[in-house]
């Protein structure tokens, strides 16, 4: 009776005023605070990407060929129903720029002509090889040599997954660093000597070095190479491109820096293999194992109370295909996000936690504030808007100098990425390009970037609801790409 | 608020515009420089080679009067041939910086407040050969840059000069160990003198310095350091005992042998792997009963170089190969076969199935029929179906045909 007295006295349309003006304030100092620490983060990088450039300067990657003491690294290719590229992949793989190296193609049960054209294309034959398990996975089908080339060995497996065939890679693999690439990626020829290098300079603690990974759609690729590098012509992969700079160019590398890392890209990554061996390598129960892998590596250093380096440097390139049609696009990133709803999930301990220094007490709590909670907020903030001017409580003037300033702010952070780019590394030559990324960076910000947000809500949802779909992404595998002409 | 809002806005659209109008004249300005640096590169060059083949005494005089970027566009000329060139022509680049001042401004350089220029200064004073910015090289290899020390240690080591030798010794114990192993390559270029040095200094050298020292003797092949680096066999340091095994083997003396020996014992694999390769650089027939124990090792790399060691042995080596595929361990097996048929005797021993030799058809009957026992057959069913005689095609399948192994013969 009480509660009924009570419930009816309250003022609801009062309450849903104030709730709306309430999360209103909420999302404004929401805004404020994480495109302060995307600033902080740009700041950090642009510092990082000057000094990393003049270093790189005086790099003598020569130097790092020639030497006998630069490690051997095994460069591991899980491919499951890669057979458009994956003849390519490998040819480019072995053009590598690098003294001692081997190639480990892990055909992951792959129901298309796989195996079949890697055995036609590099004259394969079965081999006794033997190796030892240290890492649980799926039955090894067979192992197969190249009669031309001594450094490649295709694994023929029963279908696991990515991270079950990485780590029968890692388990057949010879040398003391693997590198993990996609098969549907292109290393440049001198990325392996741009990667090694911070582990030739502190070998006692680097545990894994994240390469950075560029948009291969609108390039011209030829017997494995990047010939010709430009933008893709369609809008979607060019949205990515300027995404992907932004990611790179400011946020690893901002995180590198203090010393947070917590994604190296599955494309292209390099890792000391007794340290991943010692966290059980690859675990399959996220979707995204690229991530997990680098969550564990810190958990258990962090116990272990040994001092140890992941680092991001942005010089070696690895160009990958993105989506070109939406929805594809959406199961990807639905799988990304999952994926790392899934290792924050697992590693929910280490959040706020001193014992794990930086990771535990920024990393982890920006992760969950800005990147699992912040398309929520974005979200609701537009559904808001409509509610409180459905309630006619809507400062319309407000609004629109807020939604105003908020794509201001975006358009900035886009084009500081592009003038990272165009300051460090420079790829896009053509002055047609780099008109178009800067309007790209704009439109980014009118759409895509909503879009996104509603993605990784329709994530969580897949992730709370248990669902995992990979996705196939529909590769077009590496085509010599028509001219392109720009009007 | 909206005030600030407003404010904001004009601030943001400010430096978009500005950030926008950046990025595109630095595009312009860095394309246009380009240009003009080609074309002034184009009109000078022709002389510069004239003067470095041996036209005039001076370069200066070849030259007409330079302006700031030509000054630029001429070192950048000379630096680039001297990268290269030898001899008579060498000492005309040096001469040619000496009197069109380069050396000077370069050393000046070396005082320069920021670090890259530092080094940039540094790495063309190395290019240059000229004997006069010596002291002041050796004072920045206490530079707090490593990019800096770096540079200096290279130019120290182009310049070859004997005072260089003390001051780079200094910089082995540099914290990264990238450069630390650069500089070791920089000493072991210098040659005996520089190994003298290294095994005089080496007891009062960091623990890391050690490890780039003990390569640097290997590499100079000093045995004046072998006393040294026996005695480092037994260092508590793994990473010193295996590039103290790889050094001996390096300098190549046979009397290392039994130390070696020992070092096949050695608790940690590397120093294992690394013993097994010099022993087998070394070449003495009693290394090969110890190399045939380890080729049943736990690691790869020290099975690998055990056999591998064997094989570069010649006879008596391969025969313990031969018959390392009897072991009842698989590994060593695996380890004697990948060898074998590395080193292509596999091969050559497939050919000999149909020699006229009766001897040499028998011996390699017996192999290959080992191999089948051992269930190594994969290059030899490769062979049984590709080979280009027919009779060993056909000699080799009746050979794999006994066991679970079926082989197609190409008609």
């Amino acid at each position: 009776m009480i509660f009924l007295s009570l419930f009816l006295s309250i003022d609801w349309h009062q309450l849903l005023l104030q709730s709306v003006v309430g999360f209103n304030r909420y999302v404004l100092y929401y805004f404020l605070t994480l495109n302060t620490v995307y600033l902080l983060l740009f700041i950090v990088s642009l510092f990082e990407v000057v000094r990393f450039v003049r270093r790189t300067f005086f790099s003598d990657y020569q130097q790092i060929l020639k030497s006998e003491m630069t490690w051997p690294i095994s460069i591991i290719v899980p491919a499951h129903n890669e057979e458009r590229g994956i003849v390519e992949t490998v040819r480019s793989l072995l053009q590598l720029n690098y003294g001692e190296f081997e190639v480990l193609v892990v055909n992951d049960g792959s129901k298309d002509n796989t195996l079949e054209r890697l055995v036609r294309a590099f004259d394969l034959r079965k081999t006794d090889r033997i190796y030892r398990r240290t890492l649980p996975t799926a039955r090894v089908r067979g192992i197969y040599a190249s009669l031309e080339v001594p450094n490649l060995v295709v694994v023929d497996k029963e279908q696991g997954g990515k991270s079950d065939a990485l780590n029968t890679g890692i388990n057949l693999s010879r040398y003391p660093l693997f590198c993990s690439v996609d098969a549907d990626s292109v290393i440049e020829e001198n990325a392996l000597l741009r990667v090694v290098k911070p582990f030739m300079e502190h070998p006692e603690e680097m545990v894994a070095v994240g390469g950075i990974v560029r948009i291969v759609n609108g390039c011209e690729v030829r017997d494995g190479r990047v010939v010709r590098i430009s933008l893709p012509r369609k809008a979607l992969p060019v949205f990515q491109v300027v995404e992907y700079l932004r990611a790179f160019l400011s946020g690893r590398i901002g995180w590198s820096v203090l010393r947070s890392l917590l994604i190296i890209s599955g494309a292209f990554g390099l890792y000391k293999k007794s340290d991943v061996v010692a966290v059980g390598g690859y675990d399959s129960f996220t979707d995204t194992e690229d991530l997990e892998l680098v969550v564990k590596l810190h958990e258990h250093l962090k116990k272990q109370k040994t001092k140890y380096r992941i680092v991001f440097v942005p010089d070696p390139v690895c160009w990958t295909e993105v989506p070109e049609r939406f929805k594809t696009l959406l199961l990807q990133r639905n799988r990304w996000h999952r994926g790392m709803l899934q290792s924050f999930s697992r590693h929910w301990r280490m959040l706020l936690n001193p014992r794990y220094g930086v990771i535990g007490t920024v990393a982890l709590p920006y992760f969950l504030l800005f990147e699992v909670l912040g398309p929520f907020v974005e979200v609701l903030g537009y559904l808001s808007v409509i509610l409180a001017y459905f309630l006619g409580i809507l400062n319309m003037e407000f609004f629109l100098l807020f939604l105003l300033v908020a794509i201001f702010y975006g358009v900035f952070l886009s084009i500081a990425a592009v003038l990272l780019e165009e300051i460090s590394f420079r790829r896009y030559p053509a002055w047609e390009d780099l008109a178009r990324l800067i309007w790209y960076a704009v439109w980014e910000n009118l759409g895509f970037r909503q879009l996104l947000a509603l993605f990784k809500v329709k994530a969580f949802f897949d992730f709370i609801l248990r669902r995992r779909r990979w996705g196939e992404m529909g590769h077009r595998g590496f085509q010599p790409a028509a001219p392109v002409a720009y009007r | 608020m909206s005030e600030i809002l407003i404010r904001a806005l004009w601030i943001l659209g400010g430096v978009l515009f500005f950030l926008s109008i950046y990025i595109i004249a630095n595009k312009a300005l860095r394309e246009t420089t380009e240009r003009r640096v080609a074309w002034m590169r184009g009109e000078l060059e022709p002389k510069v080679l004239e003067y470095l083949n041996g036209k005039g005494e001076r370069l200066g005089a070849v030259l007409p009067p330079l302006g700031r970027t030509e000054r630029r566009v001429v070192e950048e000329v000379l630096l680039d041939n001297g990268r290269f060139l030898k001899g008579n022509a060498r000492d005309r680049i040096t001469a040619a910086c000496e009197d069109l001042g380069y050396v000077r401004d370069r050393t000046r350089q070396l005082k320069s407040s920021r670090w890259w220029r530092r080094a940039e200064a540094a790495e063309k004073l190395g290019t240059m050969k000229s004997p006069k910015a010596t002291a002041e090289l050796i004072a920045l290899m206490r530079d707090e840059m490593p990019e800096v020390r770096m540079r200096a240690a290279r130019a120290l080591g182009q310049l070859e000069t004997r005072s260089s030798v003390k001051p780079l010794i200094g910089t082995l114990q540099d914290p990264n160990r990238w450069s630390a192993l650069r500089i070791a390559d920089i000493l072991a270029g210098m040659g005996p003198e520089a190994a003298d040095e290294l095994v005089e200094s080496f007891a009062t050298l960091p623990a890391k310095a050690r490890v780039a020292a003990v390569d640097c003797l290997g590499r100079v092949k000093s045995h004046r350091a072998a006393g040294l680096l026996i005695k480092l066999l037994s260092d508590p340091d793994r990473d010193l005992r295996a590039r103290a095994a790889h050094s001996l083997g390096l300098i190549g003396d046979p009397n290392f042998t039994p130390d070696l020996q020992r070092a096949l014992k050695d608790p940690a694999w590397p120093v294992r792997a690394m013993a097994a390769k010099a022993l087998g650089k070394l070449g003495r027939p009693e290394a090969v009963a110890p190399l045939f124990d380890l080729l049943k090792d736990r690691e790869w790399w020290v099975r690998i170089n055990a056999a591998e060691g064997l094989r570069s042995m010649g006879d008596r080596g391969l025969a313990a190969l031969v018959n390392a595929i009897d072991s009842e361990d698989r590994y060593a097996r695996h380890a004697a076969v990948a060898t074998l048929e590395g080193a292509g005797v596999l091969d050559q021993y497939v050919e000999k199935l149909v020699s006229a030799d009766e001897q040499e058809r028998e011996a390699a009957l017996t192999l290959i029929r080992k191999i089948v026992a051992a269930e190594r057959t994969d290059h030899l069913m490769q062979a049984a179906s590709r080979h280009a005689q027919e009779k060993v095609r056909e000699q080799l399948a009746r050979l794999l045909a006994p066991g679970d192994v079926k082989v197609q013969v190409k008609a």
